[in-house]
């Protein structure tokens, strides 16, 4: 299990400039029309800042991890890669399709089979009919479900929705795969399939931003690591170097 | 585009598409029984003239309801990933047009099982070739509510409580189980020098029902008014305006809908 070795890297596929995001906490508990009228007067918003000036630059065959404390707004950095919702300000660049697994069964229907769901899921992120249908061998067989492909969703383990996303995921022909946290419930045999899929992602000139509290998990894929810490880059280079920093001083 | 969402609503009723389409049905076939045994005699195949008007108006009140919901039913799955928020009051909206198209089908097969009944009258009017023109306003019209009530309901939750008691309390305000002409010619709107008619008409879903009606199915021979003076023939003027409205009404909702769909997934 070596560390990944840089493969070509190539032009900027993700663009971040002095990004931050803000969110409104509390309109205290206004909810309905009923309640907007009967509060008026007491409406208090109440803002979070949750990014406050990122910078980030990830080229194609790249694999970027970011790490930091649970709050420091990675989740919300890849939420904001995933379009699900607009930056407060500065910009955000993305050149290609993004394949987002933000969470497990994300883009799931809980009622469909797992084969129902390859095709629901896979039109959500930009393919036509057509082209999953011809890439959906290709998917079940990463997936190793076997019969289970059939059953509804709801009756997957963590395990088996981690590994049909992923074999989604990377069957989109994305240019930029997006990972919090959700290959962690993934076994060994799991986490290697998962390593060689995205050295040959990687090798297709392919952008990774990954966030992982699972250190050893992050030396293993990463070419450069981001400690993200309150909402700001505290540090960003060799893994070795900043893993060594986060666990001394985070 | 429209594979994605008639790939989404279809798979989000999965259950529900037979029921959704059977519930109108079921409704339209007990008033008609009760309307043309006990009330409303005087009037041959008051099925048809329901129908005429009935079908416009559970369009627009399912397409607003379902769209109504939409966004929250679905919050999870836009929580995590992106797509155009616009498929899920659209995809409502488009199943509703297809409950809408089956609707008319049963409702030419009605006619001209009446035709077949009795030849004297031929049902089928030169008027239906409006039926696409009526069509496109509908469907602007509903689907510019469809998305102000859908932006608005992901924020405010009793959007959809109001918008229900509203639409029942429309279509009594829409002539489905009485005429328009019983409106026009009623002593109070005599009284009134004609204001209660043109307040009347302010309602777009009664201009869209009377317009159907008119347009689809002949002019009814044996009303007890005979001939029930004015309106007679299609209410070209409302229509107009009304048409106008709905596609004000589109290009609004469309642009409030963009402007708060962003901050969908944050509300707190």
């Amino acid at each position: 299990m070596e560390v990944c070795g840089a493969a070509m890297i190539g032009d900027v596929k993700v663009s971040i400039r002095d990004l931050r995001k803000q969110f409104v906490v509390s309109h205290s508990g206004i909810a309905s029309i009923k309640s907007l009228l009967l509060f008026w007067r007491k409406r208090t918003y109440v803002h979070l800042e949750v990014l406050k000036g990122v910078s980030l630059d990830v080229r194609g065959g790249e694999c970027v991890a970011v790490i930091g404390k649970n709050g420091a707004g990675k989740s919300t950095l890849l939420s904001l890669l995933a379009r699900i919702y607009l930056p407060s300000s500065g910009t955000l660049e993305v050149k290609g399709r993004v394949a987002p697994l933000l969470e497990l069964g994300a883009g799931f229907h809980n009622d469909l089979s797992g084969l129902e769901n390859i095709y629901f899921n896979a039109v959500i992120l930009g393919l036509t009919r057509e082209q999953v249908r011809q890439r959906l061998d290709s998917i079940v067989e990463f997936s190793e479900l076997g019969d289970a492909i059939e059953a509804p969703v709801r009756t997957y383990s963590s395990g088996m929705m981690a590994r049909l996303g992923f074999a989604i995921a990377i069957h989109v022909d994305a240019e930029v795969l997006i990972v919090d946290e959700v290959l962690a419930v993934g076994d060994q045999r799991f986490e290697q399939k998962c390593l060689e899929r995205v050295e040959q992602f990687r090798r297709d000139g392919g952008a990774i931003l990954l966030v992982s509290h699972q250190l050893p998990t992050v030396e293993k894929f990463a070419d450069r690591v981001v400690w993200l810490k309150d909402g700001l880059v505290e540090m960003e280079g060799e893994p070795a170097s900043v893993i060594a920093e986060y666990v001394r001083r985070g | 585009m429209v594979q994605r969402e008639l790939r989404i609503r279809y798979k989000n009723s999965a259950l529900g598409v037979l029921w959704s389409f059977l519930n109108p049905l079921a409704q339209v076939a007990v008033m008609s029984f009760v309307f043309s045994n006990f009330l409303r005699q005087d009037v041959p195949s008051f099925t048809v003239y329901m129908l005429a008007a009935y079908l416009p108006f559970i369009f627009f009140q399912s397409s607003v309801l379902d769209s109504a919901q939409s966004i929250l039913n679905q919050y999870g799955l836009i929580k995590k990933i992106y797509f155009p928020r616009e498929i899920l009051p659209l995809a409502a909206v488009i199943a509703n047009m297809i409950h809408l198209a089956i609707g008319f089908l049963i409702m030419f097969g009605l006619m001209f099982l009446g035709y077949l009944r009795d030849p004297r009258v031929f049902p089928f009017q030169i008027g239906t070739i409006y039926l696409p023109f009526l069509l496109i306003v509908s469907t602007l019209f509903a689907t510019g509510i469809s998305f102000i009530v859908s932006a608005l309901n992901t924020f405010y939750e009793d959007v959809k409580y109001i918008v229900q008691i509203g639409l029942y309390l429309l279509m009594y305000l829409c002539p489905i189980v009485y005429f328009v002409e019983q409106v026009a010619n009623s002593p109070r709107n005599h009284a009134s020098g004609w204001l209660l008619f043109k307040l009347y008409m302010l309602n777009p879903v009664a201009v869209q029902c009377v317009a159907y009606r008119k347009a689809l199915v002949a002019p009814v021979p044996t009303m007890s008014a005979g001939g029930m003076g004015l309106p007679t023939g299609m209410p070209w003027k409302y229509l107009a305006v009304h048409s106008v409205g709905a596609v004000f009404v589109f290009l609004f909702g469309y642009w409030l809908f963009n402007r708060l769909k962003w901050k969908f997934v944050e509300r707190p």
